[in-house]
């Protein structure tokens, strides 16, 4: 994914006050920073925002990287994920969210998703790789607890292994495929759901 | 989920395997059993059909695009002006210690600003500049005769460098008056200072006059100190100053009074 040479030239580099390396890390990895920020926190303002904290948060603390101790994707994603979970508890999402262990309310049940996000038309086959089903899988992601997204996000949108996956979220890899499995069926069930109310 | 064995495969192993077998890594005999239980269970077999689902409904989400201005705000951010997210969320303090916030500081302030201080310190100019200045303070001292040997034996306790501090200001002072030259240009400057300033009348000359004195019987000034000062001045100035006629008389007749000197010293 990232060649650690590279990778730990261009810290070294930015730590000796190079704005050029500085850049070219912004430039590389803005985008993967703002995709998970955005599928977490659901609003393209939040994650805009929450860029930037991460970025400036690893400006301050670039020197403190050690590539002995791990890939700097890892690092970033980290410093990311610890962002996004001071942000979440702010923000107080976690009374409006629920999870797979939690029984479906009569509350959710009288407004459900698919009324929420306005999508009115075709069966779930033709819209996967439409706008409206982005926008309807993006919704359900955010109805799942936390824990259950940031470890969908992790795996299925970013890609990382369960090992990296493990040190970001500091739980054991059993405890992370275990999260994974609950997230995806959590995620199949909100989804069915919904095209059941549309259709 | 209830845990019971289908297949040699508990509920449990099941969901471990799980995520290795929608990722296609299991294989053989393992994958078979895994087949078999999902076929034979009816918890896990719906598991399976939902993980694989929500996976596929995951992977069909394509990535976004970040702002356009986004790069920009950030390069912005890191070289002093936060968001104003940053600028509304203060942090609580009942969250972080007073050492994780000192940690905090170090590690966000100190440092970056000390890696900038020190890439700027490595450029041949400044290495320079330091050189010099090291050789101009080594030579200082070794003409003040301070020895680094000595600062050890330095005691730093708030009384003995009180006590350090007044010594040395004495001893300064000391020299400083003990200067012959000094001496010697101080008393000139205060010769020269008498000599010139024209004499003022005492703005209290003539206040005693319109004073009451009750007590005093003898009609005289009251004796204050300044009359002592009055008196040097006026024997200053008679030394100094040129011999009128009227002063010239005044010596023949040997009555020097002081009121005709300090007449004479109104017309200077």
């Amino acid at each position: 994914m990232e060649d650690v040479q590279v990778i730990a030239m261009l810290v070294r580099r930015c730590v000796a006050g190079d704005a050029g390396a500085w850049e070219e890390i912004v430039q590389t990895y803005n985008r993967r920073i703002y995709n998970i920020c955005y599928r977490f926190a659901g609003s393209a303002n939040d994650a805009e925002d929450l860029t930037q904290e991460v970025f400036i948060k690893m400006y301050r603390t670039l020197s403190s990287y050690d590539a002995s101790k791990g890939a700097f994707v890892t690092w970033v994603t980290t410093i990311t994920r610890n962002l996004l979970v001071d942000h979440f508890r702010k923000t107080k999402q976690d009374r409006l969210t629920d999870s797979i262990d939690a029984p479906v309310s009569a509350q959710e049940d009288a407004q459900p998703l698919s009324e929420q996000i306005h999508d009115q038309s075709a069966p779930p086959d033709a819209h996967v790789r439409s706008r409206e089903a982005g926008e309807t899988v993006h919704a359900a992601l955010g109805k799942l607890s936390p824990e259950l997204r940031e470890a969908v996000i992790l795996r299925d949108l970013q890609d990382l292994d369960y090992r990296e996956i493990a040190t970001v979220l500091k739980v054991p890899e059993g405890t992370v495929k275990s999260r994974i499995n609950r997230g995806r069926a959590e995620l199949a069930r909100l989804l069915q759901r919904t095209y059941r109310q549309v259709m | 989920m209830p845990e019971h064995t289908n297949h040699g495969i508990e509920c449990h192993e099941f969901d471990s395997l799980l995520a290795d077998a929608i990722d296609g890594i299991l294989s053989g005999a393992e994958l078979d059993r895994f087949q078999a239980h999902a076929r034979t269970c009816s918890a896990c077999g719906p598991l399976l059909a939902e993980a694989k689902a929500g996976r596929n409904w995951l992977k069909g989400l394509s990535e976004v695009n970040p702002p356009a201005n986004l790069i920009n705000n950030i390069l912005a951010s890191t070289t002093g002006i936060d968001s104003q997210r940053l600028r509304n969320n203060v942090p609580t303090p009942q969250r972080t210690s007073l050492w994780e916030r000192m940690q905090a500081w170090v590690s966000g302030v100190v440092q970056p600003v000390f890696a900038q201080t020190w890439a700027s310190v490595r450029q041949p100019r400044f290495a320079m500049s330091f050189g010099m200045a090291f050789f101009s303070i080594s030579v200082a001292l070794s003409v003040l005769g301070v020895k680094p040997a000595d600062l050890s034996h330095v005691s730093l306790r708030p009384a003995a460098i009180r006590h350090t501090y007044y010594n040395t200001q004495a001893r300064v002072v000391r020299y400083y008056e003990n200067i012959r030259f000094v001496y010697e240009v101080e008393s000139r400057v205060r010769e020269l200072k008498r000599n010139v300033e024209p004499v003022q009348p005492a703005p209290n000359e003539a206040a005693p006059e319109k004073k009451e004195h009750k007590d005093d019987t003898t009609q005289q000034p009251e004796q204050k100190q300044e009359r002592n000062y009055s008196q040097t001045e006026n024997h200053l100035v008679l030394a100094s100053a040129r011999l009128g006629p009227s002063v010239n008389d005044a010596f023949r007749k040997n009555d020097p009074s002081v009121v005709l000197v300090s007449t004479y010293r109104r017309f200077v």
